[in-house]
């Protein structure tokens, strides 16, 4: 067991105090309406007005090197950055991808060039990044992929379909994982590569999916026979897995994995504290136990990204338990509508809830569904 | 620090190692003399007194570097009150009274208790290993004083109770029993607050066995024609035993990491919380996967199980320390929950 450990890391007075800067901004951010909280807002809540505030304000590309316009901070006072932005439920989503990994994989595996000609911009909020994952025929079974890129002159030729890629309708870039080689037979893991692409390419055509909610964050992209230049490949070429296995650990392992749904149980609590008190304590103390135990679970692997360990299944343990969280929340906030009825909660709140309940299945998907995370976590154990 | 705490372990592991087979857990009794001689090594490293201060003869280590002591102890499954003589000698030691040799346990529950003179009757309820040792400290209030109170007794009239666990516990009456020490408990230190982490650690140190026992019987046990861990659904509770223990871990790591940790109520209600609800998890995790043999006495899986059982009714339920993180921050503070949290 010793290898799930969650070593305790403190928070530092000047962690402390980045805690309080960014506070103090939302607050002003709030009382000037430049925004409203919302639920999911990492996910749903896009604005590149807002990204772009947060790029000058230093806190977008947090840990990447000056000299790419980053800012050479650490995981954790990234972490705190961001922990803070998702309690409050501000518009997020634009730039969220970019910064949680598309920068950090260009960085990893990029060459010069694209290291140059994009960190800045992602750094400044001015480069939105969508995913480019899951196929119409490729979703848990990632290795199954079938777009597939070509070597031509000069470049590749690429052909196929993502789907499910929230804000590719927004974005400037996707990381699409392609087959550049047939799988062999007993490794499906190999002939998988990266590429960067520009989706204002010619033959590139992204269509959106209205989700059940009825809002569209998620897009399918048909690539058409799109033509890349040579140094559209990120990373090397056939060792797309193992880049993309790094990618998903910063996919899986953040606070917006049990952060989703904070603004909607902080209004709960401010509205009802008074009848919480008499007959809710325990109810909100076991949110709280939970709450607090993957703020911790989630920070403690920010330390381990910063010291350059790859905290693949630690991620799988935080994904797992935060889905598990976010529903038992609203859970027990549906069950507390015995004792004030959904009706006589202010709009608002009910606004949240309500989206809330139609959100909380897709925690469980994006970024690899239950099953894939317990698979991940069983084969750590030896079971498979 | 870290490097003596280290040795201790190493040394710790090879005693315990030596010792402790699912025999020994299964006559935990004075005459068992393996049991004695066990614990006569144990006393010889030193760990009774390992956080007793410098003048009662004392290591007087912090009292957060047994933690890891008491939980290998319990993930080894040594049938020995370590963690009960431990808690007993530290906070004899810091009421400053000299703490006797020897195992002693407590006892924190009790029935009609009445001090005259220099003695004292009524019942303590539900006392560890009280088969073990006639030393008893009493932790309980008198004359609205919180008292820690040395007694030793003749134990004729003690009743072995049935419950849970698979180690003994006693109900004892009292009557005239001679007190050899009595002082005011050392305010710094609430001993439901103690008890709750050391039950804890306790409780995870268990649950890192049972999950190793769950993937050994299920790597080795074949059903239809394959091992019972080649299942997808095996694989999936096992990985659900092991979140709910990484979680517990992790609220156990903030607890050693904090400098004054049993002052931090709220850090010790998460811990006691998250350890309990995992142990409910990993207790009908485990009998599931381990099928009728994990249901008998001869496979140890049962030894674990059972001290959960009980650990997580000590020193507060789940219940118990929701309640009062609830009320800590809904009534004590005009912090929102981000504020309270962060």
């Amino acid at each position: 067991m010793s290898k799930f450990n969650f070593p305790s890391i403190k928070e530092t007075n000047d962690l402390s105090n980045l805690r309080k800067e960014v506070r103090n901004f939302i607050t002003t951010s709030l009382n000037h309406k430049e925004f409203e909280p919302s639920a999911d807002a990492w996910v749903f809540s896009a604005s590149p007005e807002f990204s772009k505030k947060l790029g000058s304000m230093g806190w977008l590309g947090m840990s990447f090197p000056k000299k790419y316009g980053g800012n050479e901070r650490t995981a954790l006072e990234r972490y705190v950055v961001t922990e803070e932005l998702l309690a409050s439920g501000a518009p997020v989503a634009a730039h969220w991808i970019a910064d949680r990994q598309s920068g950090s994989q260009i960085l990893r595996y990029g060459n010069e060039e694209q290291k140059k000609s994009i960190i800045p911009k992602i750094t400044a909020g001015e480069c939105f990044f969508a995913i480019g994952m899951s196929e119409p025929d490729s979703g848990s079974d990632l290795a199954s992929v079938k777009t597939k890129a070509t070597k031509i002159e000069n470049g590749w030729k690429l052909e196929g379909r993502k789907i499910w890629s929230t804000g590719a309708h927004i974005a400037n870039y996707m990381i699409v994982l392609v087959r550049t080689s047939p799988a062999s037979e007993n490794n499906r893991h190999e002939g998988l590569s990266q590429f960067l692409v520009d989706l204002s390419l010619p033959n590139v055509s992204v269509k959106g999916i209205p989700d059940m909610t009825g809002q569209r964050h998620f897009n399918e992209t048909l690539f058409d026979n799109v033509i890349l230049s040579e140094d559209a490949l990120l990373g090397v070429e056939g060792k797309g897995w193992s880049q993309v296995v790094g990618e998903l650990a910063l996919e899986r392992s953040g606070p917006e994995r049990f952060l989703s749904h904070f603004t909607l149980l902080e209004s709960f609590i401010n509205e009802f504290k008074n009848i919480l008190i008499k007959s809710g304590s325990k109810l909100i103390g076991k949110l709280i136990a939970e709450l607090q135990t993957l703020r911790r679970m989630s920070f403690s692997i920010a330390s381990m990204l910063q010291n350059g360990e790859s905290p693949e299944t630690q991620a799988a343990f935080v994904k797992e338990l935060g889905n598990k969280f976010e529903k038992t929340m609203v859970e027990t906030l549906r069950e507390f509508s015995n004792i004030i009825p959904l009706y006589e909660w202010p709009s608002q709140l009910q606004n949240l809830f309500e989206d809330a309940t139609l959100r909380i299945p897709s925690n469980s998907l994006r970024g690899g569904t239950t099953e894939i995370m317990k698979g991940i976590i069983a084969r750590q154990l030896g079971l498979r | 620090m870290n490097e003596e705490l280290g040795i201790i372990l190493e040394t710790t592991s090879k005693i315990l190692n030596k010792h402790v087979g699912h025999k020994l857990r299964q006559n935990i009794d004075n005459n068992n003399s393996d049991l004695i001689n066990l614990w006569s090594e144990i006393e010889q490293l030193g760990l009774p007194k390992i956080a007793v201060k410098d003048k009662f003869n004392g290591s007087s280590l912090p009292l957060s570097t047994t933690l890891p002591i008491i939980k290998l102890s319990n993930n080894i499954g040594a049938p020995i009150p370590l963690s009960e003589t431990i808690l007993s000698n530290y906070i004899l030691s810091e009421s400053d009274i000299n703490p006797p040799s020897g195992i002693i346990t407590y006892a924190i529950d009790v029935k009609n208790l009445k001090i005259i003179g220099n003695e004292i009757s009524g019942e303590l309820i539900s006392v560890p290993y009280l088969n073990l040792t006639n030393k008893v400290v009493v932790i309980t209030e008198i004359e609205k004083t919180k008292k820690v109170i040395l007694i030793k007794n003749s134990g004729k009239d003690k009743e072995l109770k049935k419950n849970f666990l698979s180690e003994p516990r006693y109900n004892l009456k009292l009557n005239k029993c001679k007190i050899l020490d009595m002082k005011p408990i050392n305010l710094r230190i609430n001993f439901k607050h103690l008890g709750a982490i050391v039950r804890s650690a306790q409780m995870i140190g268990s649950m890192e066995k049972i999950l190793d026992l769950c993937i050994d019987y299920c790597s080795q046990r074949k059903q239809f024609g394959r091992a019972l861990s080649k299942f997808q659904a095996i694989q999936h509770q096992i990985s659900e035993m092991a979140v709910e223990l990484s979680a517990s871990s992790a609220a156990l790591s903030t607890i050693t990491n904090s400098d004054d940790f049993y002052k931090n109520k709220k850090d010790i209600a998460i811990l006691k919380i998250r350890a309990g609800v995992a142990a409910g998890k990993v207790i009908a995790i485990s009998h599931q996967v381990h099928g009728a043999i994990g249901f008998t006495q001869e496979y140890e899986l049962a030894y674990f199980t059972r001290n959960l059982n009980s650990w997580r009714n000590d020193f507060g339920n789940e219940s118990y320390w929701e309640d009062l993180l609830g009320k800590d921050f809904l009534e004590n503070n005009n912090q929102n929950l981000w504020e309270y949290l962060t």
